[in-house]
């Protein structure tokens, strides 16, 4: 390629290592576009909430719905019970890391599908990544999309540091969408008020935290913490989606309070 | 199944009721010790062959590396990637001049990789080992494994919109070498070579110092420490080797030599292997 035809960055992209941190400081020079800067995308956990059943989901539901005239909203799943139990067996039976990813994004897929059909007569659409160039129309003619919260990593899961369930699971496959197309928000929907500082099932002494950083929260080395840990990781990277907020769905409101930008349950973020 | 005081209904398993970011139930899951790690494709090669050093660089470059890689095709099963090369270059810097996120640029980088994957393919067709498609690569590698003497992917992982942040700038750090390794990984595969246009690794880019000193063999930490400004493969293998549990080290080979290529195949050390040093 000629050079005459190539923008300053692209003689340096074509001549430097892309390892080569002078380049990579260069490429974060140019400003980014938030693509859908008005749609907020909403995880709804798998055993903390879908697992639940009726009692749990149908009320969500119904919020969903009456939030559709006012708010976009792109809803990944959870996996949850059946995943935990495909790990368990997996482990048992040495699978590897990118296996079990296969196994959970199937677990996660049946909840996507089964939100899909409670929505279906708002007309709502299931989307696989496969799909997700259309998800701006979809999003422009009904408000909401639903899509499996795991990563389309598959066999190209990395590791994870201790253990062999997939690091990055339908919390960061959910917090990567709301990123990359620049999103308003990232909201947790889960059956806890939001960040403790232990298990609140386990732990009676359990105290809530309603707002911290993302670097105070990796400081305080939780053994247990709301969100996966690589979303935190993500999180210190990000461009656009800076905060993440997790509520309690079980509450009735809190899931159009936080699409309306209110404070209901622990605000994470990186600055 | 179970419905416990919590009112949510379990499936009773090691997991149940456990939160999957607690450490200690995390631990419980490593069984290296009782139960190890399947290796799926045990006796298989990943081969990746550089973009811009090999498949680029004409006819005279690249035409020795496929007879060497028809020869080892004879004996030994190959999982051959290619990478996006100088025209994933060209589509990151008008993608980040337009504004668009690091996600969208992994996107459209697996297209320039596929392109090559092709062009090796078409090189390789003689003795039927082509691209596959991407959608179907992963589900049904082992069967085409058995089936035909080796198969070719784009090297890019499939992270698309979902890839990882980068710390400093856009360009995606999942490139075709980390899924090439990523995937050696998952399968168990024998051996991991990057196929390049330099002997291996050196302590600064021999094409621009002709000082630079070779580099035989490091741990990945160690690497690491060094901090060197550039090195020949995409820096996150550094990350990944640190967790690995069916690979422990992969080699970077000349392909201008290209008969390395089948000695690094064979598990001779002819270039620059990096280890994991956990």
């Amino acid at each position: 390629m000629q050079d005459e035809l190539l923008s300053e960055l692209g003689v340096s992209l074509m001549e430097k290592s892309l390892t080569d941190d002078s380049l990579l400081e260069e490429t974060a020079k140019y400003e980014q576009v938030a693509l859908l800067p008005d749609a907020n995308v909403i995880k709804i956990g798998g055993q903390s909430f879908i697992d639940r059943g009726r009692r749990a989901v149908f009320p969500l539901i119904d919020e969903v719905v009456e939030n559709l005239p006012h708010h976009k909203m792109i809803i990944g799943t959870g996996a949850g019970t059946r995943a935990r139990h495909s790990y368990s067996v997996g482990v048992d039976l040495g699978m590897p890391t990118g296996v079990l990813s296969v196994l959970g994004t199937f677990v996660s897929m049946q909840n996507a599908r089964m939100l899909h059909y409670l929505l279906a007569k708002h007309g709502i659409p299931f989307i696989e990544p496969v799909q997700f160039p259309q998800l701006p129309h979809y999003l422009q003619e009904r408000n909401a999309v639903i899509f499996f919260g795991m990563p389309p990593y598959i066999f190209w899961q990395p590791n994870p540091s201790i253990g062999r369930i997939p690091p990055h699971r339908t919390d960061t496959g959910s917090y990567l969408v709301s990123e990359v197309f620049g999103a308003r928000s990232m909201i947790y929907v889960k059956d806890e008020d939001g960040l403790f500082t232990a298990d609140p099932k386990k732990d009676r002494n359990a105290t809530f935290i309603p707002k911290i950083t993302v670097e105070e929260l990796k400081a305080m080395d939780l053994p247990d913490v709301v969100v996966e840990h690589a979303v935190l990781d993500h999180m210190e990277n990000a461009v656009h989606r800076r905060s993440i907020q997790v509520i309690n769905g079980l509450v009735p409101g809190n899931l159009t309070k936080a699409l309306n930008g209110e404070h209901v349950g622990t605000i994470i973020s990186s600055d | 199944m179970t419905t416990k005081a919590d009112k949510r209904h379990h499936m009773d398993s090691m997991l149940m009721r456990e939160s999957m970011v607690d450490k200690t139930v995390m631990a419980s899951t490593d069984t290296d010790g009782k139960v190890p790690v399947v290796r799926m494709l045990p006796h298989v090669h990943i081969v990746k062959i550089g973009a811009r050093s090999i498949l680029e660089a004409g006819h005279e470059v690249c035409y020795p590396v496929v007879d060497v890689l028809n020869n080892i095709l004879e004996k030994d099963k190959l999982i051959l990637s290619t990478g996006g090369g100088s025209r994933s270059r060209h589509v990151f810097s008008i993608g980040i001049d337009l504004g668009l996120p690091t996600g969208v640029l992994a996107q459209l980088s697996a297209a320039d990789a596929l392109g090559n994957a092709h062009i090796l393919g078409t090189l390789l067709s003689p003795v039927g080992v082509v691209a596959i498609p991407p959608e179907i690569f992963g589900h049904l590698l082992p069967l085409f494994i058995r089936s035909a003497p080796g198969v070719i992917f784009n090297g890019v992982p499939p992270y698309n919109l979902w890839e990882h942040l980068p710390a400093v700038g856009r360009i995606p750090p999942n490139r075709s070498d980390a899924g090439s390794f990523l995937l050696g990984e998952c399968f168990g595969c024998k051996t991991v070579t990057l196929v390049k246009d330099v002997d291996g690794l050196y302590d600064s880019d021999p094409k621009e110092n002709p000082d630079a000193q070779f580099i035989p063999k490091i741990g990945a930490q160690e690497l690491q420490q060094r901090n060197l400004k550039t090195l020949p493969f995409d820096r996150i293998i550094l990350d990944l080797l640190r967790n690995t549990k069916l690979v422990k080290e992969f080699q970077i080979v000349n392909g201008h030599n290209p008969e390395t290529i089948a000695a690094a195949v064979r598990g001779e050390h002819v270039g620059s292997i990096i280890y994991a040093d956990t």
